[in-house]
C-alpha cells in the first residue's frame, strides 16, 4: 500500500467530523472514532456484497462514502473503449464519460497508470480550479468541487485482481483534511470497493454475453394471425434463467400458419441449446413442405444425423383460418408428444387422436397427420408434459384434472385458457420444483 | 354509447362481458387518438371496468372462467395503451415492475407499468407469480432505479416481503401497492417497503421521490415471524382441519364452489396480520367472506362461525388465536348487512 504525496501539508485541525477529528485526543474520543470507522467498514462491505450490477454498485458506494467519509466523491472507471466513466459528485446518479487521452499528464492519469494514491493539499487562499483540474476532468464536477472550498483531495487507485480499474476521488472541505490514519482507512475501503466493482464488471460482461445468446433461445413474440387468436405461456424449470427445454413457435403468413410446440429431453441451458437447433430445423423444413408430417420427418432425420443422443418431442399444427374468421382447418402431426386438446364452444373437451415417434431416435419415420376443423368458439390447446406431470402434495396434476378444468373455459379465448391452466398447475405445485411448462393455444377470431 | 365522466364506460364494460377483444381495443385506440389522457383510460376505464369484473364474481354473477375471459380482454386493452406509451421517449430511469408468487392478477401491475412508462420511465415488466430468484436475477441484470410490486391478494404478501429483501439487499428502493396493502401505508411500512402507492397516479408520484440507494431491510420481529412461518408451513393441514370443522364445508351447500378460496383467504389473513403486525386483514377478510357467502344465498352466520372455527384451529398459535378472537367479528354486523 503506497501513497504518492502523503507528506502534503495538513490543514489546521478544526471541528470534529464524523471520521476525521484530528483533534481527538482523549481515549474516549479515539474509541468513539474507531467505532464509527468499524461501523462504516461493516456497512460498506455488506452493502457492496449485495449487488452484482455495476451501476447499482457505483451508486451504493457513493451513497456510503458521502458524507461519512468525504464531503464530495467522484468515481472514475476505465471502460473498454479508451474512455473514462465519471460517476457521482453532488448528485450520486450523475454519470458522464471523458476520453482517456483528455486526462493525459494529469494527476488522475498518474494514479490510473501507477496504481498509487495521491493526496493533494489545496492552499485555501488561492483559486483551487487549477489544482482540482488535475484530478477532475469535467467542468461541471470541477465547479462543484471548487464550490466546496476543498482542503484535501485524495485520489485513491482502485486496483483489483492485478489491474487498476479506476480511481476514487474524495474531497474534504476546509478544516477537515485527511490525517494519515484516515488515508489508511480510505485505502482499506477502496480495496473493498475495487473488488466489488470488478466483480460487478465481470458479471456485467458475462451477463451481456449470456443475454445475447439467451435472446435467440427465448420464446418468440407471437405474431398476429388474421382470422385467429393465439396465446402462449412458458414457465421454465429454472424460472430465473427464462430459458429451458420447452419451446414453441408460430410461423407463416396470410392464411397459412404453422404452430409448433416441443420439448427437448432434459432442462436448463443444455436443453435450451438443442431447442434452438430444433426450432431452426423446423423453420427451414417448412419452406420446402408445409405439411406437419413432412416437417416432423425432416426434423427427425436432422436430429438423427446429430451426434447428440437427445431426442425431441413435438406437436406441429398447420392452421388455415377461413377468410371470415369463423372456422379454421387444422392439420396435426405429433412426434412422441401428447396430442393437443380441443375445447369446443359447447364445453365438450377431447384430445386429438394422433400419435408418432419422438424425433431423433431412428431415421426415416413416416408421421401420420390428421385433419380437424375448429369452429367459432373452439380452442386448440397444445401443452408439454410439464403440465400433466407437475407433482404437488396430492401427486401428479394429471390429464384428468386438466381435461376436467377446461370445459369451464369454453369460449373464454386462448389467453384466458392458457393463463388459467398455468395458474392451476402452479397452484397444484404449491412451490415445488417443476419441469418446464409450455402452453400454446389457438382459436378462431370470431 | 353512454358516456359517463367523458369515458365510454358502458361500452367498455359491454366489451368485457361479451369477451369482445376487438371492440375493447378499438375503443381504447379511439380514445387515445382523440387525445384523451392515457392515464385516465388506464384508471377510469380499464381499472374501473376490471373492478366491476371482480365484483361480478364476488356477487356470484360470473364464474371464475368468465372473470378470466373478461380479464384477458382488459389486458389486451391495457396493451393498447402500452403501445401508445412506448412512443413516449425515455427520459428517466428504469423500473422493474413485478408480481410476487401467488399473485395471478397481472393486470394491476400492467396498468401501473403503463402509467410509469407514460411518464418517461423505461419499464421491465415481470409477469404474474414471479419467484424471488427470478426477481433477483432481473435486478442484477437490469440494475433498475426502483422496483415496483403490485400485490392484490393477501396470499402473495409473504413473497412480497421477500421481494423487499431482494431489492433492498441490492440497494434498490422498492415501491409497493395494491389492495392487499389496504388503504394506508401501515402494512407497506411494516414490510420495509421504501414507499407505498395508493393508485397508479400515486405510483408515478412516489417514483419521483424515491432515494437513489436504500439500506437492506432489518429482519421482521421474531415473536410474530415464528408463528407466521409455522402457519405458512402448516397451511394445507390447517385448511383440511378447517374444512372438517366448518359447517359450510361439512355439508354440501351453495358455497361449495367458493369454499376452497374462502378457507385459503382466512388463513392468509392471519398470516398477513402476523407479518405486518396489523390486525385489520382479519375483519376485512371476514366481511369479504360474508359478502361472498351471502351473495350465494348462504346463511349469515357462516362467516361468524368460520371465525370461531379458525380461532379454535389456531389454538396452538397464541398470537394468531388472540388476533382472530379479538378482530374477526369486527368485520361482521350481527343481524344484517356486512360492513364494506
Amino acid at each position: 500500500m503506497t501513497t504518492g504525496s502523503r507528506k502534503a501539508l495538513r490543514a489546521e485541525a478544526a471541528d470534529a467530523s464524523v471520521l476525521g477529528d484530528e483533534a481527538a485526543s482523549t481515549g474516549h474520543e479515539l474509541l468513539a472514532q474507531a467505532h464509527l470507522r468499524v461501523d462504516l467498514a461493516i456497512d460498506i462491505s455488506s452493502a457492496l456484497a449485495g449487488s452484482l450490477n455495476l451501476r447499482r454498485t457505483v451508486l451504493r458506494l457513493l451513497d456510503l462514502i458521502t458524507p461519512r467519509m468525504a464531503d464530495w466523491a467522484m468515481l472514475v472507471l476505465v471502460d473498454d473503449a479508451d474512455g473514462l466513466a465519471l460517476h457521482g459528485g453532488a448528485d450520486p446518479t450523475f454519470t458522464t464519460t471523458t476520453p482517456r487521452p483528455f486526462v493525459e499528464g494529469t494527476g488522475l492519469d498518474r494514479v490510473l497508470r501507477s496504481g498509487h494514491d495521491e493526496l493533494l493539499h489545496v492552499a485555501l487562499e488561492l483559486d483551487s480550479t487549477g489544482a482540482l483540474a488535475t484530478m477532475i476532468p469535467n467542468p461541471r464536477l470541477r465547479d462543484e468541487a471548487v464550490e466546496l472550498r476543498p482542503a484535501d483531495v485524495l485520489c485513491l487507485a482502485l486496483t483489483a485482481r492485478g489491474s487498476t480499474i479506476g480511481a476514487l476521488v474524495l474531497i474534504r472541505g476546509a478544516g477537515r483534511g485527511f490525517p494519515e490514519e484516515e488515508v489508511e482507512f480510505a485505502r482499506l475501503i477502496a480495496d473493498q470497493a475495487s473488488m466489488a466493482l470488478d466483480s460487478a464488471r465481470l458479471y456485467e460482461e458475462r451477463s451481456r454475453i449470456a443475454s445475447v445468446l439467451q435472446a435467440s433461445l427465448r420464446p418468440p413474440v407471437l405474431p398476429t394471425i388474421p382470422g385467429a387468436r393465439v396465446s402462449a405461456r412458458f414457465r421454465p424449470a429454472a424460472e430465473h434463467l427464462e430459458i429451458g427445454g420447452d419451446f414453441y413457435d408460430v410461423h407463416g403468413s396470410k392464411d397459412d400458419w404453422l404452430l409448433v410446440l416441443g420439448d427437448v429431453c432434459g432442462k436448463g441451458v443444455e436443453a435450451a441449446v438443442l431447442t434452438g437447433r430444433a426450432r431452426q430445423s423446423i423453420q427451414t423444413a417448412m419452406h420446402f413442405d408445409r405439411r406437419p408430417s413432412a416437417i416432423l420427418a425432416v426434423l427427425n432425420n436432422v436430429l438423427c444425423d446429430d451426434d447428440s443422443s437427445r431426442f425431441v418431442t413435438v406437436v406441429c399444427a398447420r392452421v388455415r383460418p377461413s377468410a371470415d374468421g369463423t372456422s379454421a382447418a387444422v392439420d396435426i402431426a405429433v412426434a412422441g408428444h401428447p396430442p393437443p386438446i380441443v375445447v369446443h364452444a359447447n364445453g365438450e373437451v377431447g384430445q386429438v387422436d394422433v400419435a408418432g415417434m419422438a424425433a431423433g431416435v431412428i431415421r426415416d419415420v413416416d408421421y401420420t397427420e390428421v385433419r380437424i376443423d375448429i369452429a367459432s368458439g373452439d380452442t386448440l390447446l397444445m401443452f408439454t408434459d410439464g403440465v400433466d406431470e407437475a407433482r404437488g402434495s396430492q401427486g401428479f396434476y394429471g390429464m384428468d384434472r386438466l381435461l376436467g378444468m377446461l370445459p369451464a373455459y369454453a369460449g373464454a379465448g386462448p389467453v384466458a385458457l392458457c393463463e388459467a391452466v398455468e395458474q392451476s398447475v402452479v397452484e397444484h405445485l404449491d412451490g415445488r420444483a417443476h419441469d418446464d411448462i409450455a402452453l400454446l393455444a389457438v382459436s378462431c377470431e370470431r | 354509447m353512454t358516456v359517463s365522466d367523458g369515458l365510454p364506460t358502458e361500452a367498455f364494460d359491454h366489451a368485457l362481458s361479451t369477451v369482445d377483444e376487438h371492440a375493447a381495443v378499438a375503443l381504447v385506440r379511439g380514445l387515445l387518438d382523440d387525445g384523451i389522457d392515457p392515464l385516465d383510460v388506464l384508471v377510469d376505464l380499464i381499472a374501473r371496468g376490471q373492478r366491476e369484473v371482480g365484483e361480478r364474481w364476488q356477487r356470484g354473477e360470473w364464474t371464475v372462467a368468465k372473470e378470466h375471459a373478461a380479464t384477458a380482454v382488459a389486458i389486451s386493452a391495457t396493451k393498447e395503451v402500452d403501445r401508445f406509451a412506448n412512443r413516449v421517449p425515455v427520459t428517466r430511469g428504469r423500473v422493474v415492475v413485478a408480481c410476487a408468487e401467488r399473485e395471478w392478477h397481472a393486470l394491476p401491475a400492467m396498468i401501473v407499468g403503463a402509467a410509469i412508462r407514460l411518464h418517461g420511465w423505461e419499464v421491465v415488466l415481470l409477469g404474474a407469480s414471479t419467484s424471488p430468484a427470478r426477481l433477483s436475477q432481473c435486478l442484477h441484470d437490469v440494475g433498475p432505479d426502483a422496483t415496483a410490486v403490485s400485490c392484490s391478494v393477501l396470499g402473495a404478501m409473504s413473497t412480497t416481503r421477500r421481494f423487499i429483501e431482494a431489492s433492498t439487499t441490492a440497494g434498490i428502493p422498492i415501491m409497493v401497492g395494491g389492495s392487499a396493502f389496504g388503504g394506508d401505508d401501515r402494512r407497506a411500512r411494516a414490510l420495509g417497503a421504501t414507499a407505498w402507492a395508493p393508485h397508479a397516479q400515486g405510483a408515478v408520484d412516489a417514483l419521483l421521490n424515491l432515494p437513489a440507494v436504500v439500506r437492506r431491510v432489518p429482519p421482521l420481529p421474531r415473536s410474530l415471524m415464528a408463528e407466521h412461518s409455522a402457519i405458512e408451513i402448516g397451511h394445507h393441514d390447517l385448511v383440511e382441519t378447517l374444512r372438517a370443522r366448518w359447517s359450510a364445508t361439512t355439508t354440501n351447500g351453495p358455497v361449495t364452489e367458493v369454499s376452497r378460496e374462502v378457507l385459503h383467504q382466512a388463513l392468509h389473513a392471519v398470516s398477513v396480520a402476523l407479518l405486518t403486525n396489523d390486525p385489520r386483514p382479519l375483519p376485512e377478510t371476514a366481511a369479504w367472506i360474508d359478502h361472498l357467502l351471502t351473495a350465494r344465498d348462504a346463511d349469515h352466520g357462516l362467516a361468524a362461525e368460520l371465525g370461531v372455527v379458525l380461532a379454535s384451529t389456531l389454538r396452538d398459535y397464541p398470537v394468531a388465536h388472540d388476533l382472530v378472537q379479538r378482530h374477526w367479528t369486527e368485520g361482521l354486523v350481527p343481524q344484517g348487512e356486512p360492513v364494506r
